[in-house]
């Protein structure tokens, strides 16, 4: 059974506002079942704007907290009032903690999903969700009119559920000012074993951080998946610093403590905007490459509207929209229409080839690797 | 006719007031405590529905977990808890036995680390004891050689002292400063020199509350998880990141057998203490201080210099642990990207309260919703923890098996506890085939009580164990119920351990992240730690100043709860 409910407008100001309340826009969760049956609604609701009662539906859409909350810039806020002003519906964020893992886990649970979309998933997320569920989760997204619009190759899951809205390129952010002031990063993967790069990189736990589990991919790529524990024995052996998450590595970078740093190949983005000095924020691409980690957007297979939540994902590939999200996420866009405007095409940069494990491969190996890695990695 | 019946009523009331908050403790712990962690470590021996070892011996039988893992959390835990009661114990010292100015000030500003979020720490430690820390630059003034303490096993222990340093601290002060001077004056007047006066009569009082302290910080820094990995790095991983890396990638059986290997070390851990804690009764404690000195001797003997010495060592000592870090801090909130003075990170949080979207945290909200959970942690664990600490203390069979379990939200994963009340509260339980869900802020108020009146108790038990029964029992020869004579004769006796204990749970509310996020209905009822964690970005300005905010509110409030809690005990 769903328990979507919809505002009724009839019911005037005051009784929004107390829904409101307990809806809890963006939060955790909505509670919608806790305020019990008298929001519970059956009224089917048309996705193609009002209804003749007057009522807009709601549109619920999960996502990870800095896509509408971030303290530079967030896509979030701009897409909710742009999608609501063109459609007569409203759109509600929510921000589970765990993210994708909140849906899993209701799931498992046997609860519905309680949204109708989900923004921000990767073809790691869509391996885990697939290992852990009987059920689906997600639906293949169907009749999408823009859908030739997105650059095939960012396409990452072979059963057409999830439908990328940007990317991201993996990538060493590199001081050059560090130490006498000519720190160069080295080229390739085998350069950082070098001694002259010992104690120098700092990088990210791969089993929790984004940036880490794709740099830990990237290596396994490049070393195969035969080469790359004993490659990650000698990194460790040159003293590579692996911390929590990509926050307390960038912290530790922009204090000094080493010259290099894995993270988004956008990095001279958010310096040209503080005022930051370039010299510290070079990027590198080891082995002319940059694992691309493309997001995507998926429909709940239980979603109550999905025509609705058919129609925002359209939205979100329109030229225009696709430009705003890549600058406001600091990401590229992930359709071939969309044009950046020229001071974000010129600090955002995109590696000379872009690498990225295909769901297949990744399928029946992701966990394994890591594991291997994590046990290698902690032995003391 | 109705006033006797109202009298009587409240005297009925008042026989059974400890029975009744035992009653409302046991249901809430058993709500927001047992049932949610059961559902979690129900994996670790169910797979597909039937009973088995398999998961928990798999780990047992690992070399990998059990050495590396297991025995490594176990050695850092123990060196963390030298390293706090090494820290903690001189402050004790300095608290309880010393005046000078600012004494009270600082002696509740103690509490600050308890609710600084872990990235906050990290921040303040990279740029204390980071390559280019204030540590090397003062080393290298005076012509020293740097030192590399990040991303090493010293560097967590060091943290782990900042975190549970204080803790000792307080505990102990509050033992301290509730020995009885009588019994100290009486050795002497017997001819014991003023050395052997403190190990035969103060030492006996205090070491409870350092078995506290210890025990505490032992069960704390064995469960430690991000300051782990933004201090020392995946090398030194702990067992709670593998707990944390499990759950996150849904492998449950295995993330459940590790948790509950590590509950029930915490769990044996206590029940030892514990057992010890019970062993130590001893008659007499009133409140009859002990004098206090000048930290500046009136005469410069040799001891007495000494001693000022050392008093000037262990500051510089503080200064550099705590201060230094704090400060540091402080000073990032308003540095800008190009290393200049700047107001726009406090700027970004006005114009987040003027403009932000109601999805997004705000600043205000944060800081009204973290005092007013205080406030309600305040009102509802006190009580909690001081009849559980009256139950500890009364003889009775299974009693240590009630301590045990009551102690147990100390010795569980937070992350399990997380996992447990998204999946026992927030999805909702079906009853007679109504989904019932427990979210908002009484939830929230719950879950930080559950996780805050241990610390009241195990404050206030130590105390109640050193007075003598027979208080109790003339009171209530005389027609006293249990109530009154535990508020009229026991409380204030043992005072300053409710108000040391108070304070925990304040701060533990205002501190809580795990349970928090998960029970908060929106954005509505966010915390501030939650709002430091959302202003997390690539420039960490916004965020420092949100953390500087935290510390503010907190400080004060704490200010607050100690003169406050001090008068009322007076009176």
């Amino acid at each position: 059974m769903r328990r979507r409910s919809f505002l009724k407008a009839a019911g005037a100001g005051g009784v929004s506002a107390l829904l409101a309340g307990c809806t809890g826009t963006g939060g955790e969760q909505t509670t919608t079942e806790a305020s019990g049956d008298t929001t519970e609604t059956t009224t089917a609701t048309t996705t193609e704007g009002t209804t003749a009662g007057g009522e807009s539906p709601t549109l619920t859409v999960g996502t990870y907290g800095s896509f509408v909350d971030a303290p530079s810039s967030s896509p979030g806020p701009w897409l909710k009032e742009t999608f609501e002003s063109e459609f007569d519906a409203t759109l509600e964020w929510q921000t589970p903690d765990s993210g994708v893992n909140y849906y899993i886990e209701r799931a498992l649970q046997g609860v519905e999903s309680g949204a109708d979309l989900y923004v921000g998933l990767d073809a790691q997320m869509l391996v885990r969700i697939d290992q852990k569920l009987d059920e689906a989760l997600f639906s293949p997204a169907e009749g999408l009119s823009r859908a030739d619009e997105v650059n095939e190759q960012l396409n990452f899951d072979p059963q057409g559920r999830a439908v990328p809205y940007d990317t991201g390129y993996i990538s060493l952010v590199y001081n050059e000012t560090y130490g006498d002031g000519d720190f160069v990063a080295p080229e390739t993967f085998d350069g950082l074993l070098e001694s002259e790069y010992a104690g120098a990189l700092l990088a990210q736990n791969p089993t929790s951080s984004a940036t880490g589990q794709a740099f830990l991919l990237h290596t396994i790529d490049a070393k195969g998946e035969d080469g790359y524990l004993d490659y990650w024995a000698s990194l460790k052996e040159n003293d590579v610093r692996v911390l929590g998450d990509w926050e307390d590595s960038y912290n530790a970078y922009s204090n000094g403590e080493a010259p290099m740093v894995v993270s988004y190949s956008t990095d001279q983005v958010f310096a040209a905007e503080s005022g930051e000095d370039m010299a510290k924020h070079q990027i590198r691409f080891l082995n002319d490459e940059g694992y691309a980690n493309p997001e995507g957007m998926a429909h709940f297979a239980d979603a109550s509207n999905p025509d609705l939540a058919a129609e925002f994902m359209d939205f979100m590939l329109r030229p225009e929209v696709q430009a705003e999200i890549a600058v406001r996420n600091v990401q590229f866009p992930a359709t071939t229409t969309a044009e950046l405007p020229e001071d974000f095409a010129q600090y955002a940069q995109e590696p000379p080839e872009a690498v990225t494990f295909s769901y297949d491969r990744l399928q029946n190996n992701l966990s394994d690797w890591t594991d291997a890695w994590a046990r290698e990695f902690a032995r003391k | 006719m109705s006033r006797v019946s109202v009298r009587r009523v409240a005297r009925v009331l008042e026989q059974r007031l400890l029975t009744l908050v035992a009653a409302l403790t046991a249901v809430v712990l058993l709500v927001l405590f047992y049932y949610p962690v059961a559902t979690v470590f129900a994996d670790a021996v169910l797979v597909d529905g039937r009973l088995t070892v398999e998961p928990i011996a798999t780990i047992l039988t690992s070399e990998f977990y059990l050495v590396d893992i297991i025995w490594f959390t176990a050695k850092q835990a123990f060196y963390s808890t030298l390293a706090s009661l090494a820290l903690g114990l001189p402050a004790a010292w300095l608290f309880s036995r010393f005046e000078f100015r600012g004494r009270e000030t600082l002696r509740s500003l103690t509490i600050l680390p308890f609710v600084m979020p872990s990235i906050m720490v990290a921040i303040g430690f990279v740029a204390t004891f980071g390559r280019n820390g204030t540590l090397n630059r003062a080393l290298s003034a005076v012509g020293l050689p740097p030192v590399e303490l990040l991303f090493t096993l010293e560097a967590i222990i060091v943290a782990h002292a900042f975190y549970n340093a204080p803790l000792v601290a307080r505990v102990v002060t509050a033992a301290w400063e509730s020995v009885d001077a009588r019994t100290v004056e009486t050795a002497r007047s017997l001819g014991a020199n003023p050395r052997r006066a403190f190990r035969d009569v103060v030492l006996p009082q205090l070491l409870p509350s350092i078995g506290v302290g210890a025990t505490l910080t032992f069960i704390f820094t064995f469960a430690s998880f991000p300051i782990v990995l933004a201090l020392g790095g995946f090398q030194l991983a702990t067992i709670e990141v593998f707990v944390y890396s499990r759950v996150r990638d849904l492998a449950y059986a295995e993330a459940a057998s590790l948790a509950v290997i590590e509950t029930v070390i915490s769990i044996t851990l206590t029940a030892v203490y514990l057992r010890y804690e019970a062993s130590q009764r001893s008659a007499g404690g009133a409140a009859n201080p002990l004098p206090r000195r000048s930290v500046v001797p009136s005469d410069w003997t040799p001891k007495s210099t000494l001693r000022t010495v050392g008093i000037a060592g262990y500051a510089l000592v503080v200064g550099l642990v705590f201060v230094v870090p704090i400060a540091s801090m402080i000073l990032a909130s308003v540095t800008g990207g190009d290393g200049g003075f700047t107001l726009a990170n406090y700027a970004f949080l006005v114009e987040r309260q003027a403009t932000g979207a109601s999805f997004q945290v705000k600043p205000l909200p944060a800081i009204l919703n973290s005092l007013a959970f205080a406030a309600g942690t305040l009102v509802v664990a006190v009580p909690m923890g001081v009849v559980m600490a009256v139950l500890t203390t009364r003889r009775y069979r299974g009693r240590g098996l009630i301590d045990v379990l009551s102690m147990a939200p100390f010795a569980v994963s937070g992350i399990v506890v997380g996992l447990g009340l998204l999946r026992g509260l927030v999805f909702g339980v079906d009853v007679l085939g109504t989904r019932i869900r427990v979210t908002g802020a009484l939830a929230i108020v719950a879950a930080h009580a559950v996780g805050a009146y241990p610390f009241v108790t195990r404050n206030v038990a130590p105390l109640f164990a050193r007075l003598d029964g027979r208080l109790v029992e003339s009171a209530r020869s005389l027609g006293a119920t249990r109530t009154r004579a535990l508020v009229d004769i026991e409380l204030p006796l043992v005072w300053t351990g409710v108000v040391a204990g108070a304070a925990f749970a304040v701060a533990i509310s205002i501190g809580e992240f795990d349970s928090t996020i998960i029970l908060a209905e929106g954005a509505g009822s966010y915390t501030m730690p939650i709002a430091v964690e959302r202003f997390l970005g690539r420039r960490l300005g916004p965020a420092t100043a949100m953390g500087c905010l935290l510390l503010l509110v907190t400080s004060a409030s704490f200010l607050v709860v100690d003169r406050f809690g001090g008068r009322w005990g007076e009176l």
